[in-house]
Parts: C-alpha cells; structure tokens; sequence
C-alpha cells in the first residue's frame, strides 16, 4: 500500500470521523435541551444582558472570582 | 458583587486598536485605489520613482489591509467584547492588561517594520506571508500576547459559559497560529553562510512544490482563520446587541461553528480524488463532504433570521444595514469559492481578475462592513459619546455598497473575458489572440475598478471624520445605551 | 463528551488543534517525498541566477506574472511544454504566482533574449505596445546583491545537500573567492547589451540588477536541465 492510497483510505475516515461527530453533536443538543439538562437558547442573552454587574446568564458552577478579589 | 459597584469596562487596549484600524485602513485602501488605478493608467506607476510601481505597491496593500486593518480590527473588537460577554473587565486582570499592553506595542513597531521593508523590497514573496524572518519572530510574541491576555480574561470570567463569540476567537488564535508557524519556517542565510550577505534574507524550508503546498494550504486557511472565523465572531456579537434581538438559534451558531471548523480544515483533500483509493469510496467521500459543509451555512442564515420580525430596524437603523449587507455578502463569496473551486472553472478562473473580484467581495463587503459597524456600535460606549453623524454614516453606506457592486462584476466580466480569450482557438485550432490582446481588452473594466476604488476609499474617509468628530465634539452621554447606538 | 469540553475552554482549545493538525498532515506531508525529486540533470540556479531571483523578488515580478504552465493545450501552445513538479525542486521559494496580469514566464528563456529584455525593462511599450507594465528603469543604476545570493547558495548547499559545486563554502573570504566568476557570467549577459552604463559598472567589477535578472530570466525554461525525453 503506497503512501498516496493511505492518504486516500486517511481522509475518508476522518470525513466520515467528523460528519458521525457532527450530527452526533446535533442530536446531543438536542436531546439535552428536551429532557430538560440544558437551556442553550438563554446563552444568546450573554449579548444581550452584558453589564459588569448583570447577573451571569449561566451559574451552573461556583464563581471562581471570590478567590481572585481577594487577592488584590 | 458590591465590591464591582465602582469597577468599569476598561477599554483602553481596544482604543488604541480602534485608532490604527481606522489609520492602516485608509492607506491600505488607498495604496489599493493607487494599484487599481496603474493597471488602468500605467502612467500612475512613476509617482514615488523606484518605491511606487504596481509590483511593489501590491503587497504592501494586501500586507496592509490584512495585517493592519483586519487584525486591528479584530484586536479592537476582541478587547471589546470579550469583556463583557465573559463580565470580566480588563482592570481585574494585570497580567491581561500587561499583555494586551505590551502587545499593542509590539505591535506597532512590526507594523512599522512591515511598511518600511516591503518598500524596500524585503520580502520572501509568499503571498500575505511576505515578511521576513525578524518580523516573522515579532509577529508570533504578538500572537503569544494576545493568547496570554485571552486566557487570563477567560480565567477569571464570571460567565460561566463561553458566549459564540468567544469560540471564534479562540478558534482564530489558534489556527492562525499553527499555520503561520509551518508556512514560515525558513533559514536566514546570513547565519547558515557564516555572515555573508544581508541579515534580513532567509530561504524556505519547504522548496518548489512543496513549498506550493505548504503556501496554499496556509493561503487557503489563513483567509478562513482572519477573514471569516474572526468576523463572524464580530457579528455573532454586535448585530444581537445593537438589535436587542438575541440570536435566533444558540444550537445552530454551535452546529455552524463546528461545520466551520471541519469544513475549511478539509476542504483541501479534494485533490486525493483520481488517487488509487476505490471509486465507492471516492464517491462517498464527496457525499460526505457535503453533509459537512452544510451546517457551515447556517451562520449566515442565523444572522438573518435574528432580525425576524424586526426588519424595521434595517431601514431606520444605519449599523444594522451595514451587518445585514455584511451578512448576505458573507454568503455570496462563501458560494462563489466552492464554485470557482469545481474543476472545469478552475480552468478559466485561475490567474484571471476573477480571483481579485471574489477575494474583494468578501473583504469589502464582509469584512470591512462588518469591522467598520462594529467599531461604529463601540465608539459611544468607549468614548461616551454619541455618533456624530447618522446622514454621514447613511451617505457612506450607500457610497461603498455601490463601490463594491462596481468591483466585483467588473472583475467578473474581467476575468471570465481574459479566461475565455486564453484559450479561444480559431478554426485551424490556433490561439487567436496573443497575450497583449487579453491586456489592453481589460482597459474599461479596469477603470470602472478603479472608480469603484476611488468611491469606496471615500465612503472610508467618512467613516474616519465620523469616528474621530465621535471621539472628539460629539454630544456627551449621560449612560450607556443599552442596544442601539445613539446617532446625531 | 460535550458537555465536558463545552466547560473546558483548554481542553476544547486542544480538541481543535489536533483536529486542524491532523487534516494538514494528512493533506500535505504525504506528498512531500514524491515533489521533491528533481527531473532528469537539473542544475541549481548559478549565483548570478540566484541574484536575479531575489531581484524577481524584490521587485515583486510574481504579482503580475506566473511560472506554471497547466496541462491545458491553450497553455502549452502559448508558453511551451506544461511545468513538471520536478523542475521546481530547487526553487526557494516557489513563484508560481498566483495572478496572470502578465503572461507566464516559466519558459520565457526559451523564447526571449537578452536584447530583448533589456529593451522591455528600460521601456516595455517599445517592445510590447499597449503594455500596462510599468519600467524598471532603477534596475540599470542598482548594483545587484551577490554577497546575499552566494550566502543563499551557501545555505541551500549546507543545510538542503543542494548541489553546488565544492567553491561555494561560507564565509566572507570565500565569497571574495568566488565573486570573480560571477562576474565572468556577467560579462557574458553585458556583452549582449547595449546600455553604457551596465557595460562601465560591469566592467569595474559591479553587477547592475538587469544583469542578474536577465541571467535568471534566461536560466528560466529547458536549459538547466537536458531535455532528453
């Protein structure tokens, strides 16, 4: 097998690697969005809502800010 | 959060980016009115002896408009926005703040260099890679700067979620800075010879056609990774926030950034068909090719969509013309490559004013539109101010629409002409017309490039008056506006 | 998967990486072995050569013109023989251009003389008329760059195995060793002139830009390899 017949058999399956990952994505959005994890349509209002002392749009996790105030 | 109450947005870094895009923007677009006009009026090459024929004046505008205008443009924009949609201002940060700084500086002075050498004829003539080795070094402690100052901002942010926007950018950061670092290994001889000969010369690594391959892949994909990747972060960005109108689908931004991300990454391996891997497979590796690209065109789509319902604000709102024209081009040209790219028109297209026309549509209409309404939407938040003039920023919306329809049916006709003049055959299966015969046909369609040249600089010396009469004499603001910028 | 990297900017940066990473080795690197091979008896470029090259670089001759001629019968009957890969390998860089504004070059060597261009330099309209290109008339006062071609040819020699004879080696006295063949070639392109003052600088020992052009001009086409087949 020549290197130009790997570099073929190579890019088919990297193709055919990033469509399955793609729409596997679609279906991941999706579905999460429906059995209720995920709200991703509120995380356009990040643009909309931008002030320094808005509140955040997405706190699912504990702000990692505190730790830094303090230092200054 | 009291300890925010007196903690503003620091605009600082994105100021200083606003002023040298407004600056290496009206050079570079007139050093490209300049070329324009040579190839219409040869005469025009003697202005600037030695310094301003066509040949060395063309890089440096390309060089110009790239590296000077879009990049600070982007600068500009990304130390706007990525403060406020991570909710994170620069001043908390002293290392982003250090960076952004320092790489401003840095910045300039390759600027500088950059003008001053391709003058002189320094240069290692790799398209929009012209610059040699010293400036090649400079140019990546830029890039490494902004990393620092993205991923210290990132960091720290209150945000929890990446907003769209912020993906573009970093996904710009970093493809630009693997293909700018393969395209541009090279030896600088002065070191390789032991001293002989001049300091700033260097030779490729890659040679002959390699070297091709490396080029192309880095030409193909640094438009991707600086004129659309970049932009469309822009406008996942100021067209929501200055029409009050969230995006209308966050999942299909996601998608289409992915789509994105894979298709220009692999647009280049339709050469390995005809190679010895079987037809089945050949086959469905184009089907599948498609089924990737498709979600890529949702961005375009997306924005439109965003002013569902709202398509009043495109009349009486300036800036939301700009972005949606911006868009709708951002379509044309991204349909126009894949066509120039099938094989058959290749054929014709390649070498001819087609290639300038398509690359001018997208970076006239796209890029420059959406640069200039962005930095529009920025100015009376960063200098408290409202817009000077809305007659002006209408007059030069008209001005340079027009200018760039000028522009590109006049190349296409160009191009398409000299494409078919090539190859005609009269009856005996002989050439028809010698070389000199596709050159001087060109003439009108020259001119008529050239005035599109001439208009569209016009249309950019209003938006420069309106920017510094913004900064300087406009009317005060008490607070900031939230969505649509005041304009007098 | 997603959910995870959606909260890990690093590791989502990382993820692109090697996605763009892989699509260029696949793209690219295989073909690197095979385009490099040089045809049959091909000769790197002389000094001289390499000093009108940079010339051709300088004054950005490939923003208008192209040295790639396709497979196309309109293309061979108009500029010869279509480019081979392999006539390429020792181009450092390649200037295949990307923009025909003029025509292609590729072979111009085999076509064109020395008068010939020295004539379209000085004034192109006087050989071409209704040529748009402008003159290079500050190419017949400008004294030509060896010393950064001879370190060019030094360079390629040493760290690509160019083949270059055993009289390029670095340094600044080999270079002043050197230096009168170069203006032995010289003297050859400028005994075809007819410019007083390329002929007076040629002969006090310094190469005007045109006659390092011209010399590379030349050396373009079939003479720096036999054209057996």
């Amino acid at each position: 097998m020549d290197i130009r017949e790997l570099q073929g058999y190579a890019s088919f399956f990297m193709t055919v690697f990033l469509v399955v990952v793609l729409y596997w994505y679609i279906v991941y959005l999706y579905r999460s969005e429906k059995k209720g994890e995920k709200d991703y349509e509120k995380l356009g209002n990040i643009a909309l809502d931008d002030e320094l002392d808005s509140t955040p749009v997405n706190t699912s996790d504990p702000l990692p800010n505190d730790k830094k105030e303090q230092n200054k | 959060m009291q300890s925010n109450a007196a903690l503003e947005y620091d605009y600082t870094v994105a100021k200083l980016y606003t002023y040298t895009t407004i600056l290496f923007g009206f050079v570079g677009m007139l050093i490209g009115t300049l070329i324009a006009a040579q190839l219409a009026f040869p005469e025009l090459n003697y202005l600037l002896g030695e310094y301003g024929t066509f040949s060395r004046l063309r890089p440096l505008h390309t060089n110009v408009v790239i590296y000077g205008f879009t990049v600070s443009g982007v600068f500009a924009t990304f130390y706007y926005s990525a403060q406020r949609v991570l909710k994170v201002s620069m001043a908390e940060s002293k290392l982003a703040m250090f960076a952004g700084k320092l790489q401003f500086g840095l910045y300039l002075i390759a600027a500088t260099g950059m003008v001053v050498s391709l003058l002189m004829g320094i240069t290692t003539t790799k398209e929009y890679a012209q610059m040699e080795w010293p400036l090649d070094i400079l140019i990546v402690v830029i890039w490494v700067l902004w990393g620092v100052a993205m991923f210290a901002l990132i960091g720290i942010r209150r945000e929890k979620a990446l907003y769209i926007s912020m993906w573009y950018f970093i996904a710009c950061f970093l493809g630009v800075a693997m293909l700018y670092l393969f395209n541009n290994m090279e030896v600088p001889t002065y070191f390789a010879s032991g001293g002989v000969g001049a300091i700033t010369h260097s030779v490729s690594m890659y040679s002959g056609t390699n070297d091709a391959l490396v080029q192309w892949w880095w030409g193909h994909n640094a438009v991707a990774f600086v004129f659309t990747v970049p932009i469309v972060g822009m406008i996942y960005y100021f067209l929501p926030k200055e029409s009050g109108q969230a995006i209308y689908s966050y999942k299909l931004s996601l998608l289409s950034f992915w789509g994105l991300m894979f298709v220009y990454l692999w647009a280049g391996s339709h050469h390995l068909l005809y190679s010895t891997v079987p037809d089945w497979m050949q086959t469905m590796g184009s089907v599948f090719s498609v089924v990737l690209i498709l979600p890529s065109w949702g961005s375009a789509i997306n924005m439109l969509l965003t002013m569902k319902g709202e398509w009043n604000q495109l009349t009486d709102n300036p800036l939301i013309k700009f972005m949606v024209l911006a868009s709708t081009f951002y379509m044309l040209s991204t349909l126009e490559g894949p066509i120039q790219a099938i094989k058959s028109v290749n054929a014709i297209a390649h070498f001819t004013d087609w290639i300038p026309g398509h690359v001018h549509d997208g970076v006239l209409g796209w890029v420059a539109f959406m640069i200039m309404s962005g930095l529009f939407h920025m100015a009376p938040r960063m200098f408290k101010r409202e817009i000077y003039s809305k007659k002006l920023v209408e007059a030069q919306f008209w001005i340079q629409t027009t200018a760039v329809v000028l522009y590109f049916t006049s190349m296409w006709i160009a191009g398409i002409t000299q494409g078919m003049m090539w190859r005609a055959v009269d009856e005996y299966g002989n050439l028809m017309y010698s070389f000199i015969d596709t050159v001087t046909v060109l003439h009108p369609y020259y001119a008529i490039r050239a005035l599109a040249g001439v208009l569209y600089v016009t249309g950019f010396v209003m938006f420069a008056y309106n920017m510094i009469k913004t900064m300087s004499s406009s009317r005060e603001l008490a607070e900031e506006p939230q969505f649509r910028s005041p304009m007098a | 998967m997603f959910h995870w990297l959606e909260k890990n900017p690093f590791f989502f940066a990382v993820g692109v990486f090697i996605v763009i990473a892989f699509a260029g080795l696949i793209e690219i690197l295989p073909n690197f072995a095979e385009a490099s091979r040089p045809v049959d008896g091909l000769r790197p470029n002389t000094v001289l050569e390499l000093a009108g090259k940079n010339v051709y670089m300088k004054d950005q001759c490939i923003a208008c013109h192209s040295q790639l001629i396709r497979p196309f019968k309109a293309e061979t009957d108009r500029y010869g023989q279509y480019s081979l890969s392999g006539e390429y390998a020792y181009d450092r860089p390649f200037l295949w251009g990307s923009k025909r504004t003029g025509p292609d070059l590729h072979r111009v060597g085999n076509y064109r003389t020395t008068d010939w261009h020295e004539n379209h330099m000085w004034e192109p309209t006087s050989v071409v008329p209704g040529s748009i290109m402008p003159a290079y008339k500050h190419m017949f006062t400008n004294v030509a760059d060896l010393a950064t071609a001879y370190a060019e040819a030094v360079t390629v020699k040493n760290v690509f195995n160019t083949p270059y004879g055993d009289d390029i080696q670095p340094g600044k006295k080999a270079f002043e060793a050197y230096k009168p063949k170069i203006l032995e070639e010289a003297k050859k392109i400028a005994a075809d002139m007819k410019n007083k003052d390329v002929k007076d600088m040629v002969a006090q020992g310094k190469v005007p830009e045109i006659v390092a052009l011209i010399a590379y001009l030349n050396s373009l086409g079939s003479s720096r390899y036999d054209a057996k087949k």
